[in-house]
């Protein structure tokens, strides 16, 4: 029970601490492909703790779902990282439900992001929150569409169980519906952590802001906690992109020398991944906000395809 | 050895034609090679009369009874339409029609493809009844596609491209279908057979062993193979090519198109039907070709009534007598395959007639509306005019012309097979069918002088007419014995039980 | 034994490449730029020789590397250089809107797929064991699903180039489905097959710059005079 607790916390940490360096990594990895110098890898600690420390301004017209808004997102999401299996190949909290109540715990803080953004009635928080909105209705059927084809590969919706059987089997995701869904998956992380053909975190143009446009009003400790929050749910999505389809070197318990292994190869595989997404920023220009919904039906496309190549290549 | 002799002349004529450098060698070569080719023909039916089955070059050509009549028809229609070719093109070339203006050069050129191609065009199709290789046959049959693609263009018309255009896409997706199909059945055969040699997809092999094929396969095969061969020889609703081609290639090229080309791809789909037949039993090829083959003829249908074109009016009529051939395939059989094979024999005969003396019609009105122009063409044109009114009453069925009896007997066969709702639509649409045709051709040659002189016209266009008018009499009151034999034998190929 | 000696490993390798296929298909359908378009149907066309490639491997049957050479030769390199040129010479390069817009069509692509899914159940044998013979015979979906698409394509495209890429995508249909199921049909009927494509891809090619000379646009829908 103790073990149990602690690998619960230590999880935390690990989720907790990481995530703003993967941010960061993405900033400055960014920065020196443009040869600029950056801001640092460790820049979003500090800004946590700058934003931590400051006082907040909350609109006269804000009610509750205001204030309710930072901690449901921050909870949903810690409760989500919870459920993948990040270093050891059982998940803490994989009894408590598979890939479907990740979904849904990220959709529940979304919909109170949207919610919060609105509270306000301010014509951005409205903006960013319709935005948002119409973008999630089309990634989300393509997030379940992979998803599904990823729990049907595997026999269960649990990603612990769909990490061990891809560990079982070699070479499973080199099976086309492994391919294609985490092709379909893929474009679904750079629209829901707001990357650069769908949306441009580090500006505030109204034109085309997504995110940020949501937490304009925003501040001090509440907007730690937003970006905290943005943080993990990147790192959820990587995690589930290099850990389901590429579940190598996961530690069946929690045993130190595996566990150091299995955090090692998470490291490097999270790195991978890191440098593929900046890559892709770094080589392509903003989309118009009418031709995104054309980018997430092609990550719909593609993760119908995965699928239907489920029951295509059988034989 | 006689099946070798066959390939090499069309293809010997094809080369030396591009090598000729006057009009008379091309004429000259043109004319022999069709004799000769029918010669072969005929030397090839006497071979196969004689001692069944014939084979060359170690089972690679194979030639039954059916093959022997399919290359001897091919082999008459292309003599019947050499000698007109030389008179039609002279005229063309009078006409100004094949080089802009005096240039001799270039109208020389366009004789010299027409010269060569044609014959290229003809043994395709004689490699396609003599091919055992159901793939070679294939080959074949888009060897037809291609080799006439530039007779559409022949022209250069802006419709002439549409028409090339629409039959080459037409007929491409047509022949994947019918590649495909190919491909299954050669699947369906590996499963039994095992091995990947050569004679896996020899027909003379397959017919033996159709019993034990796949059956799912087989069944998707024939689908796509009818759908196949079936846009080849024009069955509603792949039809829609052919009217546009026929319109807009050289007259002879139209007569060999029709009837020929139709034949072959009809060829290619009985081989196909009998593998069929031998692994699934009859009712599920039957049931289709019996669809198909009523869905063409229902579609000439209103397609002849308000036709204003005449050379347009023979290529519903083609795709009409198309579809009574498959009906009778269909209707199956001893008695339904001998009415299919009678009504492509008749048909060989009695369609060129029709398309030589519409050809001379067009050349002396300029064009071929049925609907301006020209009325009482019988003072005009004292001899196709007359003829073509023959070749309207022959190819419509009315009797005492030979097409008569094998419509006739399609519908007996179908009357015997139990189709009795679809015979009698078989006949409403005849009846139709015979009206219409009657009308537009009455209209077009009878009526009052309208004031032109005779036209005189050139003996290399008017004998094959003759010619051929005098066959589609003949055949109605009397059947060669010789030839007679061979249908009946081609029957015995395609009328198998399981 | 090296891992790639496995059938194992050459069945995913095959499915893999026989998936991207598909997709590149699926890409063909909604893609209006010519040279995109020409250029899809090259890697399909290459993938296409790889799978020949990996089956003739497993299977040690010259003739099928033969069949991929071909197909290298024609379908990779002349083919859509010849079509590239093409589309310089005559200053084309966009497809105008298709009759069926870019989601419905991947919607009807999707479609297709499913039929063709339904149509190669019939044909599965579970009992079948895994060797090389039966190498790629799970692509067979995927081959009648590149024909319906190609064939889908056909109609739904009114540039005569796209015509004829849809044509030549639905050849490679075939292609697969003769490669997978029969590991390559008899060599005559091979060497024939890619002659006639090559022979009538060119006839088409002609046809195609006469077309444009003759009509002043490919658009095959002005191709309308001949009516009845």
């Amino acid at each position: 029970m103790i073990e149990y607790t602690l690998s619960i916390l230590v999880h935390l940490a690990l989720v907790l601490l990481l995530s703003p360096l993967v941010t960061g990594f993405n900033r400055t990895f960014k920065a020196r492909v443009q040869t600029r110098r950056g801001p640092g890898l460790f820049q979003p600690y500090r800004d946590l703790y700058k934003l931590l420390r400051k006082g907040m301004v909350i609109p006269e017209t804000a009610s509750w779902i205001f204030t309710a808004t930072p901690f449901i997102l921050f909870v949903t999401t810690l409760l989500a990282s919870l459920l993948i299996p990040s270093v050891t190949a059982q998940a803490p909290l994989s009894l408590f439900g598979g890939v479907l109540a990740v979904v849904y715990l990220l959709a529940l803080g979304r919909f109170f992001l949207a919610l919060g953004g609105l509270d306000t009635g301010s014509s951005f928080g409205g903006l960013g929150s319709s935005r948002e909105m119409t973008i999630s209705a089309i990634a989300e059927p393509a997030l379940m569409l992979a998803v599904f084809t990823v729990a049907i590969g595997a026999g269960s919706t649990n990603l612990s169980i769909v990490a061990q059987a891809g560990l079982s089997q070699s070479w499973r995701f080199l099976a086309p519906s492994q391919m294609l869904a985490f092709a379909a998956l893929f474009i679904v992380l750079i629209a829901e952590t707001g990357r650069i053909p769908v949306d441009n975190p580090a500006t505030h143009l109204e034109l085309t802001m997504i995110h940020e446009a949501m937490i304009l009003e925003y501040s001090g400790p509440y907007l730690a906690l937003i970006e905290w929050a943005a943080a993990i749910k990147q790192l959820v999505l990587m995690t589930i992109l290099v850990n389901v389809f590429f579940p190598f070197g996961l530690s069946p318990d929690w045993s130190p020398v595996p566990v150091l292994i299995s955090l090692g190869l998470f490291l490097f595989k999270l790195l991978l991944l890191s440098i593929i997404v900046a890559l892709v920023e770094v080589t392509n220009a903003k989309m118009r906000l009418f031709r995104v919904p054309e980018l997430l039906a092609i990550g719909f496309v593609l993760g119908a395809l995965a699928l239907v190549s489920t029951f295509l290549f059988q034989g | 050895m006689t099946i070798i002799i066959l390939l090499l002349i069309p293809l010997v004529a094809c080369g030396l034609s591009t090598a000729m450098r006057t009009r008379q060698w091309m004429e000259g070569i043109h004319v022999a090679s069709a004799a000769a080719s029918l010669f072969a023909a005929m030397l090839l039916a006497a071979e196969v009369l004689r001692q069944g089955p014939v084979s060359g070059i170690n089972g690679f050509l194979y030639a039954d009874h059916l093959s022997a009549l399919v290359a001897l028809l091919t082999a008459f229609v292309y003599l019947a339409c050499a000698p007109y070719a030389v008179g039609y093109l002279r005229r063309d070339q009078a006409l100004l029609f094949l080089a802009p203006s005096d240039d001799d050069m270039a109208a020389l050129a366009k004789q010299r493809m027409y010269y060569s191609l044609t014959p290229l065009f003809v043994f395709c199709m004689f490699l396609v009844v003599v091919s055992n290789n159901l793939g070679v046959m294939w080959i074949a049959i888009e060897g037809t596609t291609l080799a006439s693609i530039f007779l559409v263009t022949f022209y250069g018309r802006p419709t002439s491209l549409e028409a090339a255009w629409k039959y080459a896409m037409i007929g491409g997706v047509g022949l994947s279908m019918a590649l495909f199909g190919t491909v299954l059945t050669y699947y369906s055969a590996h499963l039994v057979l095992g091995g990947d040699s050569v004679s896996a997809l020899n027909w003379s092999v397959l017919v033996q062993q159709a019993s034990h094929f796949d059956k799912p396969v087989m069944r998707l095969a024939f689908i796509l193979i009818l759908l196949g061969y079936g846009t080849k020889a024009g069955l509603a609703p792949m039809h829609t090519w052919k009217p546009d081609a026929y319109c807009e290639a050289p007259v002879p090229v139209a007569a060999l198109m029709a009837t020929a080309v139709l034949n072959c791809a009809i060829y290619g789909l009985a081989r196909f039907y009998v593998l069929t037949v031998r692994c699934l039993g009859t009712a599920f090829a039957s049931n289709l070709l019996i669809l198909f083959g009523l869905l063409s003829v229902a579609v000439a249908v209103p397609f002849i009534l308000v036709q204003r074109s005449s050379r347009r009016l023979l290529a519903y009529s083609s795709i009409d007598n198309g579809g009574i051939m498959v009906l009778g395939l269909g209707f199956g059989g001893a008695l339904g395959a001998l009415a299919m094979l009678l009504h492509m024999t008749y048909h060989s005969v009695t369609k060129p007639l029709l398309f030589l003396s519409v050809g001379n019609i067009q050349q002396h009105t300029g064009n071929d509306s049925l609907r301006k122009g020209a009325r009482g063409l019988l003072h005009v044109l004292p001899i196709s005019a007359p003829m073509f009114l023959l070749g309207a009453l022959a190819v419509t069925g009315t009797p005492p012309f030979s097409m008569f009896q094998s419509e006739f007997m399609v519908l007996r066969a179908g009357f015997t097979g139990q189709h009795v709702g679809v015979s009698v639509l078989l006949i409403i649409c005849l009846v139709i069918i015979f009206g219409g045709f009657f009308h537009h051709v009455a209209q077009l040659v009878l009526g009052p002088p309208s004031g032109a002189p005779r036209e005189v016209m050139s003996r290399w266009k008017t004998y094959p007419v003759i010619g051929l008018a005098m066959l589609v009499i003949g055949m109605g009151f009397l059947m060669p014995a010789p030839l007679y034999q061979l249908i009946d034998g081609a029957a015995r190929v395609l009328a198998v039980q399981q | 034994m090296h891992f790639w000696q496995d059938v194992q490993f050459g069945n995913r390798m095959i499915t893999l490449m026989a998936a991207v296929v598909l997709v590149l298909q699926i890409m063909m359908v909604t893609q209006r730029w010519l040279i995109t378009n020409i250029r899809a149907f090259a890697l399909q066309s290459f993938l296409m020789a790889c799978i020949a490639t990996t089956i003739a491997y497993y299977n040690n049957a010259p003739h099928i590397y033969a069949a991929a050479v071909l197909m290298l030769l024609v379908k990779v390199i002349l083919l859509p250089v010849l079509f590239e040129r093409l589309v310089t010479r005559i200053d084309i390069l966009q497809e105008i809107e298709p009759l069926v817009n870019a989601p419905i069509s991947v919607i009807v692509a999707g479609l297709l797929t499913l039929l063709a899914y339904v149509v190669a159940e019939s044909f599965h044998r579970p009992d079948e064991p895994m060797g090389p013979a039966s190498l790629g015979h799970n692509t067979l979906a995927v081959a009648i699903a590149l024909f319906l698409i190609g064939f889908f394509m056909m109609v739904n495209r009114r540039k005569a180039l796209t015509q004829v890429l849809a044509l030549l995508s639905l050849e490679n249909g075939i292609f697969l489905a003769a490669i997978s199921l029969t590991y390559g049909m008899p060599m005559i009927v091979e060497i024939g097959i890619f002659f006639d494509v090559l022979v009538g891809a060119m006839v088409l090619a002609i046809l195609v710059y006469r077309i444009r000379e003759t009509f002043d646009s490919m658009d095959v829908s002005r191709l309308s005079r001949l009516k009845g």
